[in-house]
């Protein structure tokens, strides 16, 4: 499963990273603690969190991650946008709750690791 | 040039987490009894008990600074520090414009009271402090620091409300002038044990919410010419001879 099949079947928008969404899912996490995703969070995985903080950019760069997905109708601010841009990260936002969309991202097959 | 001891972080019984002995008079008092020259005032999102604190240390050989314990949109604890009352009270503008809008629940969260330089009751605060505002980090560090404040992340080696544990490390360029450990670190180990803080000068504080904390808890001790913000400021950059007492 590829990022862009999830933005294709979810309520996901795409802030920065359009042309990284053929980037591979293999796992999901969640956690708004940027210092426990440093710590967990597998390579391959989307990372759905409510901070919009630009640190998040370089939390996702540095563990891999496929995507980081905003949840909550939060926005992320202007710099981690792009952030993401530059850094090549794929940064999504979604109207949903962390716990609507984390239903809806495991019935699509993405698991916790 | 003389030492000066200071505690950069003391609540009051306007914190709903704080004991209501800590009246401003009763930290004035305690502070002058146990040789703690300096004593920043930092309530959770407030400041209304500052100005009881500056008056109940007019005479005395107490030093009040005026400050608040900021909580930001990222859940981040920061100390703002200020030199002048009425830097504060521009600062408790923008806070006012930025709350939540939810109102304090005394059962769960504790009782917000506001009181003058003799204890007296003057109000109890409605709105709820213990929770964010809606600036981020890199506002608050800005607008703080253009009133003339400085600003310090709180416990930075606390597990929750830390810049580390909510953003996983110090954003570059952000304006700190410091920051702070609590009294579970040394604060000569905290660069050690926290490689996140980089070259930042580290601060410690009580963070008080009981006389018992703020005599036990950790302190500074400042070479300055005089009980100052911008003498601290110097002595925490060790600028002009001024600096930290080892």
């Amino acid at each position: 499963m590829t990022v862009n099949d999830l933005v294709g079947t979810l309520p996901l928008t795409v802030v920065a990273g359009q042309d990284r969404l053929a980037a591979e899912v293999t796992g999901g996490y969640v956690s708004d603690l940027l210092s426990n995703v440093m710590g967990f969070a597998a390579p391959g995985s989307v990372w759905v969190t409510m901070q919009g903080h630009q640190n998040i950019v370089a939390v996702a760069s540095l563990a891999g991650l496929a995507a980081v997905i905003v949840a909550g109708g939060a926005v992320p601010e202007p710099e981690t946008a792009a952030k993401a841009e530059t850094e090549g990260i794929v940064l999504l936002t979604t109207p949903l709750s962390s716990f609507e969309l984390v239903g809806q991202l495991y019935r699509s097959g993405v698991k916790g690791q | 040039m003389r030492r000066f001891v200071a505690d950069l972080h003391v609540h009051t019984l306007l914190s709903p987490c704080a004991a209501v002995e800590m009246t401003p008079r009763n930290i004035v008092w305690h502070a002058a009894r146990h040789g703690i020259d300096i004593v920043a005032i930092t309530d959770h999102n407030a400041g209304d008990n500052v100005p009881a604190a500056l008056a109940a240390a007019k005479g005395t050989d107490v030093t009040v600074l005026p400050g608040m314990e900021v909580e930001t949109k990222e859940e981040v604890h920061l100390v703002a520090l200020f030199e002048k009352p009425r830097q504060l009270f521009a600062w408790e503008q923008v806070v006012a414009a930025h709350r939540s809008g939810r109102m304090n629940d005394t059962d769960r969260l504790g009782a917000q009271f506001v009181v003058d330089e003799e204890d007296n009751l003057v109000a109890v605060k409605e709105e709820m402090l213990l929770t964010s505002l809606s600036l981020s980090l890199n506002e608050v560090c800005d607008q703080v620091n253009a009133l003339g404040g400085l600003v310090i992340a709180s416990h930075v080696d606390r597990p929750a409300y830390s810049v580390l544990s909510q953003l996983g490390f110090i954003p570059p360029g952000l304006a700190l002038a410091a920051v702070e450990v609590s009294r579970r670190t040394p604060r000569a180990e905290a660069a050690k044990r926290f490689p996140a803080i980089g070259g930042l000068p580290v601060v410690t504080a009580s963070d008080a919410h009981t006389i018992e904390d703020f005599l036990s808890g950790p302190k500074m001790a400042f070479n300055l010419e005089a009980p100052t913000l911008a003498e601290i400021r110097q002595a925490i950059n060790n600028e002009n001879a001024r600096g930290v007492v080892l």
